[in-house]
């Protein structure tokens, strides 16, 4: 992952080489055995694959539903129809055409060029409403989308001549200009999954609160997968028109749309694979059962819903990942693919600023969790936060990265005043947090957990030395376990797999929310261990919030003792442990 | 002030049978954040048991009463068959099993009855007028509207009175809890079902009261809307689903009847939907965000 361009370019070249030839036999064998109608259907596949790959870029990577892609195909198509039709023909469709558009004529290329290009356009205002929103909410805007071009395109008679649709569209001699373009998408749709912004949006998919903790803004991410998602959707519109000769919006529909996505999920959303098998079984059974259905035999005009609706409802109840779920060419040709190489002579760089918090007060409704709390911890030192429950701890880590806003008070970083700042400026700013909760990419492998964190420090903490990814997973001990996935390790294993990732993001402080708890005594001592040295590595002072008093007492340098939202002792740990303040807080007042 | 009456009523009357629909959609999210885009299938069922019914000469009272607990059986049968198994998946698979339901639905009515549209007779009544001063109503749009408000009453003191109800409530607010206190899972979702689907049957009743045809796809077009006026309202929310309901009828009425001339008529639900998104743009939540803090 953190391999040089041209090796994940060749990679993806490969994964994509692989695919089309597999794709190149099977039509070879199936059309010649049946003659030029058989050509139709390797037509069809094709351009589904196109459609289906386009779709996969944006919910794929970002896990957001999207109903609204075949709109921007629709675009795309319309705008090469009315581009690519030859004057006399088109004075006759389109007598009214405004912008001056009945002078236009383009040759094929030019054409499918506009239509990716006024599909990106209007895909671009789509776009940046999705990515801010995400979740169901964006699924909404997409389908409000999908019905406002569906109306439009049949209402405004001048420009795409109604609900009838236009024709006349020069048509592509043979199909290897369409071979091209899906052998393009694949080859997009892998290198997207290779580049750091496709990397990024795997990230906001797999938790959203997570991956802005790494300094991962999900707009960005969002929006980068949306775009190239709509290019290829554009191509695959573009080539759809060119390839039938017309369109029209009944190819355009919701059903359509959902027989795209049935294509998508069949397989497995998550990867590229995935998409093309999907596409492959869900075209062909169709077809299939089209045949069936046809007037000689059953004459039953939907039947191919039936197969759909059947073929969808088992993957979902009994692979709802998809037939072939993770499993995926890419990532199997990135394991033999990989050498190991070893970060060597690495200096943890030299830090000044300390992490300031001060006077920090939060209401939730009526509860006062925190009424002027603050601590400070220096560069490189080890403080312990700890306190009963519900003394505002993990309020006060929240407030610290963003997740909360205060009523009053001051976070600093050196001078870098982070008191208003969003998650993820907090985190470019140099602070990394573990979760009480646990917050991996529950279905990326280990090394990916924490190869994204490092592309993070790579894009957003510039000035530092580049992080050794394998040092950081064997300082957890993980080293044996860096091809399973997060959501398959123990307790312990994740928390340690927390540890890592937060690290790599190579952060001035890093802040721990109970790194040890539902540990036994011998994995929290060793946690002692995995704290100090991954620390050490990465040059970070620490902030650890912990029940556990035996290890706070062996880790921390300084403790703090937080109790009702207000700090009632500070000090060397042995300090804390003799302060009748503490006892009182903990033990009540009779103790 | 005619018009302004007439387009009243008109859009409440529309909103109040988006609002049947949305309230058992958001129901069902309440307890197993599915969104159901099958829930309308519910109202073709319905169709097709009173189409059924109707070529034996059956009387329209009748045929009432076989549409609500229809729609009742099939949706209780739709959980039983499917939607339990996916109970544990994510939201997402849920919401594909929907859509499986609905493609099969659709495939199935055309395989066992016919693609084509099936009328039969509804009650000669329906489209009689009332006129008030110098406002004409039609009897259908008073009817819903009066339904509706039945229907609503009945559903607040089901789901404040009843132990049922509270059950319901209590699984939508927390599920987990709700189970650690005894609610009993399999009830109390069986019996959501079972509650969204009679409001489904009666808002079949309501649409097919107006035009009694039935045919494979006629659950898609309410469909759409009534999911769009749930999670306008704030999936999980009731009082939401409601107002969501009503919120959506009344757009549509009132922008087809206050957009300039020469718009054609069918660009409205192009307005509706552009209105849509920007709500969705502006509160992602929908109106009535329930609350749903994420602990971190």
């Amino acid at each position: 992952m953190t391999d040089p361009w041209w090796v994940r370019v060749a990679r993806s070249a490969t994964a994509t080489a692989m695919m089309s030839i597999a794709l190149f036999v099977l039509a070879i064998v199936y059309t010649s055995t049946g003659g030029s109608a058989r050509e139709l259907l390797i037509k069809e596949l094709l351009i589904n694959l196109m459609l289906v790959l386009g779709l996969q870029v944006f919910m794929g990577n970002t896990g957001i539903l999207s109903f609204g892609h075949l709109a921007f195909a629709q675009v795309a198509a319309y705008a090469v129809a009315i581009c690519a039709i030859p004057i006399a023909t088109k004075s006759q469709q389109l007598p009214d055409l405004p912008f001056g558009l009945g002078d236009v004529h383009l040759g094929s290329l030019t054409a499918t060029l506009v239509g990716v290009l006024v599909a990106l356009a209007l895909g671009a205002i789509v776009g940046i409403a999705v990515a801010r929103t995400g979740g169901l909410a964006a699924a909404m805007i997409t389908l409000a989308v999908l019905f406002v071009v569906d109306q439009v395109v049949k209402n405004w008679q001048e420009l795409t001549k109604g609900a009838g649709g236009l024709s006349g569209v020069p048509i592509l001699k043979g199909t290897l200009w369409l071979w091209l373009a899906a052998v393009l998408a694949m080859f997009v749709a892998h290198w997207f999954g290779e580049t750091r912004a496709g990397r990024f949006a795997v990230a906001t998919r797999e938790d959203e609160i997570a991956a802005p903790s790494l300094g991962i803004g999900m707009f960005g991410a969002r929006l980068t997968a949306w775009t190239v998602s709509i290019a290829v959707i554009g191509l695959a519109g573009s080539l759809r028109v060119q390839t039938i000769g017309s369109t029209n919006p009944r190819q355009y529909t919701l059903d359509a749309a959902v027989l795209v996505l049935a294509m998508l999920v069949v397989g497995g959303m998550r990867t590229v694979t995935g998409a093309v098998v999907g596409t492959v079984v869900i075209t062909v059974g169709n077809e299939t059962f089209r045949q069936l259905g046809d007037p000689q035999r059953l004459d039953i005009e939907r039947f191919p819903d039936l197969f759909l609706g059947a073929a969808l409802l088992l993957v979902m109840l009994l692979r709802p990942g998809g037939l072939l779920g993770d499993i995926e060419l890419a990532r199997w040709l990135r394991r033999v693919t990989r050498r190991s190489r070893p970060v060597t002579g690495r200096v943890a760089p030299e830090r000044s600023a300390p992490l300031v918090a001060d006077d920090i007060e939060v209401r939730f409704g009526g509860f006062t969790a925190l009424d002027g709390a603050g601590l400070r911890v220096q560069p490189g030192e080890v403080v312990g936060l700890i306190g009963p429950n519900g003394a505002g701890k993990t309020t006060l880590f929240n407030v610290v990265t963003g997740l909360v806003e205060s009523r009053s008070g001051v976070v600093r970083l050196g001078d870098h005043d982070l008191s208003r700042s969003r998650p993820h400026d907090v985190a470019r700013a140099g602070l990394a947090r573990t979760f009480q909760n646990l917050r991996l990419f529950a279905n990326l492998s280990v090394r990916e957990n924490v190869t994204i964190a490092a592309l993070a420090a790579g894009r957003y903490r510039r000035g530092e030395p580049p992080v050794d990814v394998d040092g950081l997973i064997a300082a957890a001990g993980l080293t044996e376990l860096s091809d399973r996935q997060a959501r398959t390790l123990d307790y312990g294993n994740q928390r340690r797999l927390e540890l890592a990732r937060a690290a790599a993001l190579s952060p001035e402080f890093l802040l721990l929310d109970e790194p040890t708890s539902g540990m036994s005594d011998d994995e929290s001592a060793a946690m002692v261990v995995q704290v100090r040295t991954t620390a050490a590595s990465v040059g970070a002072g620490v902030l650890v919030i912990d029940h556990d008093l035996a290890f706070i007492t062996r880790i921390s340098d300084h403790v703090v003792v937080l109790s009702e939202g207000v700090v009632i002792a500070e000090g060397t740990p042995d300090e804390v442990r003799r302060s009748p303040a503490v006892a009182t807080a903990y033990l009540g007042s009779g103790a | 002030m005619t018009t302004l009456l007439q387009n009243l009523v008109d859009g409440l009357g529309r909103g109040s049978t988006y609002a049947l629909l949305a309230l058992g959609i958001s129901l069902i999210f309440g307890v197993m954040h599915l969104v159901n885009f099958a829930h309308a299938e519910l109202i073709t069922v319905g169709a097709y048991v009173a189409y059924g019914l109707s070529t034996r000469d059956v009387n329209w009272w009748v045929l009432v009463v076989a549409i609500v607990v229809s729609s009742v059986a099939a949706s209780i049968a739709i959980e039983r068959v499917a939607f339990r198994w996916v109970r544990d998946a994510s939201p997402f698979t849920m919401l594909l099993t929907s859509f499986a339901i609905e493609r099969l639905s659709h495939a199935l009515w055309q395989v066992l009855v016919s693609p084509k549209k099936k009328s039969f007779p509804g009650p000669g009544w329906a489209f009689d007028t009332w006129t008030i001063g110098s406002v004409r109503f039609e009897i259908m749009d008073l009817l819903t509207i009066a339904v509706t408000v039945g229907v609503l009453v009945l559903t607040a003191l089901v789901f404040r009175r009843t132990l049922f109800g509270i059950a319901v409530r209590g699984a939508a607010e927390d599920f987990d809890a709700a189970r650690l206190m005894g609610v009993r899972a399999n009830r109390v979702i069986a019996g959501a079902f079972a509650y969204a689907g009679f409001l489904a049957g009666v808002a079949a009743v309501m649409i097919l009261m107006r035009s009694p045809t039935a045919e494979p796809t006629l659950g898609a077009d309410w469909l759409l809307k009534a999911v769009v006026a749930a999670i306008i309202g704030g999936l999980g929310s009731f009082s939401g689903a409601v107002i969501g309901g009503l919120a959506l009828g009344l757009a549509e009425v009132f922008l087809r009847s206050y957009l300039p001339d020469g718009t054609p008529q069918r660009l409205t639900d192009a307005f509706v939907f552009s209105l849509i998104a920007l709500l969705f743009i502006v509160r992602p939540a929908g109106l009535f965000r329930v609350a749903t803090a994420e602990r971190v």
